[in-house]
């Protein structure tokens, strides 16, 4: 009889505390639906980019940028270029391989910029994920420059406020299009894809390939991999 | 660093933030400091009249804080768009955390002006409207200086995370900058606001204001140079990002700035004023503003070496 009782109240409150318990355990749903939104991702292969600067005059053509002026720049690693000095070796010709790097936004996903702007200029959009700037709430303050690690936001002379790579969300991914400066490529060094999507060719490079990320010790989790030139010589 | 692919570059074109900021860190930490200062002598000592301390205090926090805002906006890309910072909000930023503080915190300051300088107010014609405004405003002035001390120490702690949010530069990037930001901005108000208010107030060089303010001086100067010990020592031992940091206390112009400016004006120059000099000389008016005048400068180069030093040397 006792032992009815208690299976009774046991039960009620196994009733009783689901009904609190449940609801919180719904409220992870919210993270399932978050894996579907797409993660923008770029990959930069340096066995491929000969710097020839192409895909800065497509990103400043796309987007109306001053002149000049790009939201993305090269690097010149090592190699001699006529009259100039090797970055590596410091002679004026050298047999060493010519190298350059694409410098800029990381499209972090932990992005220290869009946590210090003041505004809420600096954000993140809501559909793709991409670190972007709303240029009609910018304060024109710079905490995001400062903020940023890899020194890849500038202020845009024309409209006075600060500015970065976003993958040309307003110019092309709109249309559908891939970011200019991938378009450009004559060489394939740039490939841009959904590393959510298990079928986009990102993540099949990204499987067979090794590529790094830039200044990764500050745990902002750049969205930019590398592939780097890692052999040495023939 | 030996990291597989880095780049060195930047689209930024050189430091984001120049002297007009740190002339704000400057500005708003006099501004809380003499504020917080006087506002603890005055709950310490429980006075009811306007000190001449007070006044000068109240004055200089004033003064200063208007000034750092005009700095701050000034050095917006266009100024023009400062109001998009006071209607645009984003709680995860410090600074947004700062301009909701500071709202509260500048008219508070010119709130204390007033009733700190009601007597001055009723003597000058042009300033006499505002008159019926403090006889209405003094039923709240008691909460209202509870609330403004709070402030002061905020607004001073404020520009220390303001700028040690930013992870890249190792001199910057410190928690314990905050404190050295307050420190600093005690000794250096109240440096600021004694000068001003035997100067203009008519304190008395020897009153008991001015003695509490001598014997609370050293501790705090004592604290400042401690926290700049933990900050250098923490580079000097840190990893090698901190470590490339630390030589900007031994190299460039910004490390005379920091040996000649913090160390030599800011620290030596009040103790040497005021312990290395006959005694005639250390307790003149002579001697009085100069230590003043060293605070405030020290402070001043302090501002200017974190902000500049701290930007050069990024990892």
């Amino acid at each position: 009889m006792s032992e009815n009782l208690e299976r009774r109240r046991f039960l009620k409150f196994l009733g009783a505390g689901s009904l609190i318990v449940a609801p919180l355990g719904c409220s992870s749903v919210d993270e399932d639906k978050n894996s579907n939104q797409p993660h923008y991702i770029m990959v930069f292969d340096q066995n491929k980019c000969v710097g020839c600067g192409d895909c800065k005059v497509a990103c400043n053509q796309a987007n109306n940028l001053p002149e000049g002026k790009s939201r993305v720049m090269m690097e010149q690693q090592s190699g001699g270029v006529e009259g100039q000095v090797c970055p590596q070796c410091g002679k004026t010709s050298c047999e060493c391989e010519r190298k350059y790097v694409r410098v800029s936004c990381q499209q972090c996903q932990n992005a220290p910029c869009v946590t210090v702007c003041p505004t809420g200029a600096a954000h993140r959009d809501a559909k793709t994920g991409i670190v972007t700037m709303d240029k009609a709430k910018c304060a024109g303050c710079k905490y995001c420059i400062a903020a940023c690690p890899y020194d890849a936001r500038y202020i845009n002379k024309e409209t006075d406020v600060a500015d970065n790579c976003d993958f040309c969300l307003e110019s092309k991914l709109a249309k559908g299009e891939l970011p200019a400066c991938v378009q450009s490529c004559r060489y394939d060094a740039l490939i841009f894809g959904d590393a959510n999507d298990p079928t986009s060719y990102v993540n099949k490079l990204l499987a067979v390939k090794d590529s790094v990320r830039i200044k990764s010790h500050f745990g902002t989790q750049p969205s930019l991999r590398y592939i780097p030139i890692v052999k040495q010589g023939v | 660093m030996d990291g597989t692919i880095e780049f060195t570059m930047g689209l930024s074109d050189g430091i984001a933030w120049p002297w007009p900021i740190a002339v704000y860190l400057f500005f708003a930490g006099i501004s809380g400091g003499a504020l917080a200062v006087a506002l603890f002598i005055r709950f310490y000592k429980q006075q009811t009249t306007n000190t001449p301390f007070l006044k000068a205090a109240s004055l200089v926090s004033f003064a200063t804080i208007a000034l750092g805002m005009l700095c701050l906006v000034l050095d917006l890309t266009n100024p023009l768009f400062f109001w998009r910072i006071l209607v645009y909000y984003n709680l995860n930023s410090v600074m947004s955390v700062g301009v909701i503080a500071l709202t509260a915190y500048i008219p508070l300051t010119a709130l204390m002006a007033l009733f700190a300088l009601e007597e001055e107010i009723k003597q000058i014609p042009l300033l006499r409207p505002l008159v019926p405004v403090i006889d209405k405003l003094k039923g709240i002035r008691r909460p209202c200086e509870y609330a403004v001390l709070a402030l002061a120490l905020a607004v001073c702690a404020y520009t220390g995370f303001l700028i040690s949010a930013l992870v890249r530069f190792p001199i910057i990037n410190t928690s314990v900058l905050p404190a050295l930001f307050v420190a600093s901005g005690l000794s250096a108000g109240a440096a600021a606001a004694k000068m001003l208010a035997v100067g203009i107030f008519k304190e008395d060089l020897h009153s008991q204001d001015m003695k509490i303010l001598h014997g609370a001086e050293w501790p705090i100067m004592f604290a400042e140079a401690l926290f700049l010990f933990m900050i250098i020592m923490s580079l000097a031992t840190g990893n090698a990002g901190a470590q490339s940091a630390f030589e900007a206390f031994h190299t460039g112009t910004w490390s005379m700035v920091f040996w000649l400016g913090v160390v030599g004006l800011g620290f030596g120059g009040p103790l040497l004023l005021n312990f290395a000099t006959g005694k005639q000389f250390s307790h003149s008016s002579q001697a009085f503003y100069l230590s003043g005048l060293c605070a405030v400068g020290g402070m001043m180069c302090l501002r200017m070496f974190i902000l500049y030093a701290g930007q050069n040397f990024a990892i």
